[in-house]
């Protein structure tokens, strides 16, 4: 099941903007509409929707949480095979593979590097084989 | 639902522009999986008996593995397919890298290419839009310098697929380019993306890919990785053409386990076989014609894996890949980055012109790499113009005053160059030695080595006679991920299989060029699981951990909820490869025309050196291979019964 938006939507675009599947579309201050067959359900709508117009792929509504409190994947380096399944599994690119060994060997492993365009969708973690990545809440510094 | 396959394919006509997706339905994902599988399935179906190979009729499959993205590792691969215009056969290319997860995020198993554009086109697919956009600003621009525009444009993330400057001059040992240096090269498919004038595929998809049992399939791939992981000391890599040298002298030796070989890629990557293969007879040298005395250890030492090691900053992982044979390195002076060579690229631009300048070998890689010519056919086809000039038949005239004389490192650079550029010689050389071999005449074709006017990658034949037998029968001939006798040790398919033959614990190596029932059984074997494993979109190198520690078949059921046996899968490899023989009868190909080139057959058996005294006769080997599958004992046709047992229509 695709999220979907309610009457709540006042149209502010915000959604839209940060969709990464290009699923939603609307005119400006108008109801905005989720295209079912491009929903990933990775659930970056309902954070950011200030008018908590957002039901989730199980109907539930969402609640709009602050960018700054939203999940970012952590790499546990012991446990990390370094497949790349994480850094492909990201919606949004915001993960690369080290362009630099780790252990001062020659091995790679994938990292946060655009933790701006990070949606917290989450999907990293899921896909990882190992569950070498865990969804935590970063310290604000 | 959580299936993992997408369900539709994308058909992209170039000649009138349009673009319709296709609904595929589930029983032929059950018959063929996807990959290869329904690559063969769509071109035999579709493209006409007739069909010129760089003709509008062709079609080009760009086709993503039954298995990417569903959790399971080693399973990034994805498979070009077309009529090769190199063979007249059925024809497909491998490659890692990014591009088969990125095909199913578009929403797609597949994407095929008919037709022929009028003006240089990219296909671009994004968030369910397919669109064809003007590729003139990036004709002419080579594959790593067209990759850096498309992502300037397009974003980092975005995958793409391109020809490079000998795809765009239709150079029949051209491939095609991804990720900065992976290139499915062979069966020259790049020429027919560049007859099409499609520069590039690029893909933006995010569409997830789901599995029947995600917990199940990262159980499996935990399971499997342990195996990677397993620790074996290693010494350094001086060490494995002292261990070459014993593998030649000893009269008898034992199935190897691939846990070995894993190491050994794990740490050098391909090129970590470099002086082993040359010592113990496997690398071809001098064009076929030369030995380990021609190329001895003060040569191969200048190839030393440890050198290629050192260069290497930090490794390349293809998607969904633990293992990481690939590499990227900085040689002193010349380049900032570049994909570390392949052991086949080394040995063909090196052992085989014997050229021990490893310098050079890198430079050409990336040359090669840029212009997206085949690496092994363009050492096969400069060693082939090397021994033209040896022996008279190409004077300095022909070769526009380059002294062409075994190790010139400098004639044989300047000759790539020729070739990628197509002036002069190289024009002549630019489509393969068979193509080369016609042109020049003068008995040349003697010593053009190929097997259907592929030219045989560095693993000879005499010294593992498998190899010989899948060069010359395959219906893509001259290609060594199918199947050999090394490969069977590795792939321990007896371990899940339990009517496949056991190799002794130890055994004489005459044994291995008996012809026997047994022989036919293992290639048979080999041929089946490459061809479903090419469905699946498997890495060879994961497969050589053995079939008990990379659970294949278990991923496959996880991944579908299908509950079937190992023997089923096999059927389906069998289904696939007689689909692919069929479509080359079809085509009207002569399955005996494709057998290897004399000389690498041993018809004149060496003098001295590793394989002295070798030969295989391909003729008496090719009836009991055949007759596996349950085609023509005598021409290697698939008959009617099996073609309705198989449900080819």
């Amino acid at each position: 099941m695709p999220y979907a938006i309610t009457e709540k939507c006042n149209g502010c675009g915000a959604c839209a903007r940060i969709c990464p599947s290009g699923a939603i579309s609307g005119e400006k201050k108008k109801l905005h509409v989720i295209n079912g067959s491009l929903c990933i359900e990775c659930g970056a709508c309902g954070r950011v929707c200030p008018q908590s117009a957002l039901l989730d792929a199980g109907g539930s509504g969402c609640l709009m949480i602050k960018r700054s409190e939203w999940l970012k994947p952590e790499l546990i380096m012991v446990a990390c095979m370094a497949c790349s399944i994480c850094v492909d599994a990201c919606p949004v690119g915001c993960l690369a593979m080290s362009e630099l060994p780790r252990n001062n060997g020659v091995d790679a492993f994938p990292y946060l590097k655009d933790a701006k365009a990070c949606i917290g969708c989450g999907f990293c973690s899921r896909e990882c084989p190992a569950d070498a990545l865990t969804m935590t809440k970063k310290d604000q510094e | 639902m959580n299936k993992p396959y997408m369900g539709k394919i994308l058909m992209v006509d170039l000649s009138n522009q349009t673009m319709t997706e296709e609904a595929i339905p589930d029983s032929v994902y059950k018959q063929y999986l996807s990959g290869m599988g329904l690559g063969a399935y769509v071109l035999y179906n579709r493209m006409p008996a007739d069909a010129d190979p760089l003709g509008p009729e062709n079609i080009l499959g760009f086709c993503s593995g039954f298995l990417t993205g569903t959790g399971s590792l080693f399973s990034g691969r994805w498979t070009l397919v077309g009529k090769s215009p190199l063979t007249g056969c059925w024809g497909d290319a491998n490659c890692g890298g990014t591009f088969s997860p990125a095909i199913k995020h578009c929403g797609f198993d597949a994407i095929f290419f008919k037709g022929i554009s009028s003006s240089p086109v990219y296909l671009h697919v994004k968030n369910g839009k397919t669109m064809l956009h003007d590729a003139a600003h990036l004709w002419g621009h080579d594959a790593i310098e067209t990759e850096e525009i498309l992502k300037k444009q397009h974003g980092p993330k975005a995958a793409v697929a391109i020809i490079g400057t000998s795809g765009e001059k239709v150079s029949l040992i051209s491939g095609v380019c991804s990720d900065k240096g992976r290139i499915a090269a062979r069966s020259g498919l790049g020429a027919v993306m560049g007859i099409k004038k499609l520069k590039a595929v690029v893909l933006e998809g995010v569409k997830r890919i789901g599995a029947h049992d995600p917990a199940a399939m990262k159980r499996l791939s935990r399971h499997c990785n342990k195996w990677v992981n397993f620790p074996l000391p290693l010494t350094p890599g001086g060490i494995f053409a002292r261990v070459g040298t014993f593998m030649r002298v000893t009269p008898v030796v034992f199935p190897q386990d691939g846990l070995l070989y894993k190491s050994i890629l794990r740490k050098w990557g391909t090129g970590g076989m470099n002086q082993l293969s040359i010592e113990m007879g496997d690398s071809p040298l001098k064009n076929w014609n030369g030995s380990n005395r021609d190329f001895p250890l003060e040569k191969s030492r200048n190839i030393n894996p440890d050198l290629i090691k050192d260069t290497e900053i930090v490794k390349y992982h293809c998607y969904s890949c633990p293992l990481g044979c690939g590499g990227i390195c900085a040689t002193k002076g010349k380049y900032s980055h570049t994909h570390k060579p392949e052991y086949e690229s080394i040995l063909a631009l090196g052992g085989l012109c014997m050229n021990e300048d490893l310098d050079s070998i890198f430079y050409l890689n990336d040359l090669l790499n840029r212009a997206g010519m085949d690496t092994i056919s363009a050492g096969a086809t400069a060693a082939f113009a090397i021994e033209c000039y040896e022996k008279g038949i190409l004077t300095q005239k022909d070769t526009d005053g380059l002294e062409l004389k075994w190790g010139n490192t400098e004639a044989m650079v300047a000759l790539i160059k020729k070739m990628i550029s197509r002036e002069g010689i190289g024009d002549l050389l630019a489509d393969g030695v068979k193509v080369a071999a016609g042109k020049i005449g003068k008995g040349s074709i003697e010593f053009a080595i190929q097997a259907g006017g592929q030219e045989p990658a560095m693993h000879d034949g005499r010294n593992d006679p498998g190899f010989n037998v899948h060069y010359s029968l395959e219906p893509s001939p001259g290609r060594h991920t199918l199947g050999a006798h090394l490969y069977y040790e590795m792939f321990q398919l007896w371990k899940r299989l339990k009517d496949l033959p056991k190799p002794s614990l130890l055994f004489t190596k005459d044994s291995k060029y008996k012809i026997d029932e047994e022989k036919a059984r293992v290639a048979a074997a080999c041929s089946k699981f490459m061809s479903l494993s090419n469905g699946a979109g498997m890495c060879m190198f994961g497969l050589f951990l053995g079939a008990k520690r990379i659970p294949t078949f278990d991923w496959l059921n996880a991944a579908t909820g299908w509950k079937l046996t190992p023997g089923d899968y096999m059927l389906i490899g069998e289904r696939i490869q007689t689909l692919k023989q069929a479509f080359n009868v079809k085509h009207g190909i002569e399955p005996k025309d494709n057998f290897m080139s004399s000389r690498a057959l041993g018809k004149t058996p060496q003098k001295e050196g590793a394989n002295k005294g070798r030969s295989v006769d391909i003729e008496k080997l090719a009836p009991g291979y055949w007759d596996q599958f349950g085609w023509d004992k005598n021409t290697g046709k698939p008959k009617e019964e099996t073609l309705h047992k198989l449900d080819i229509k």
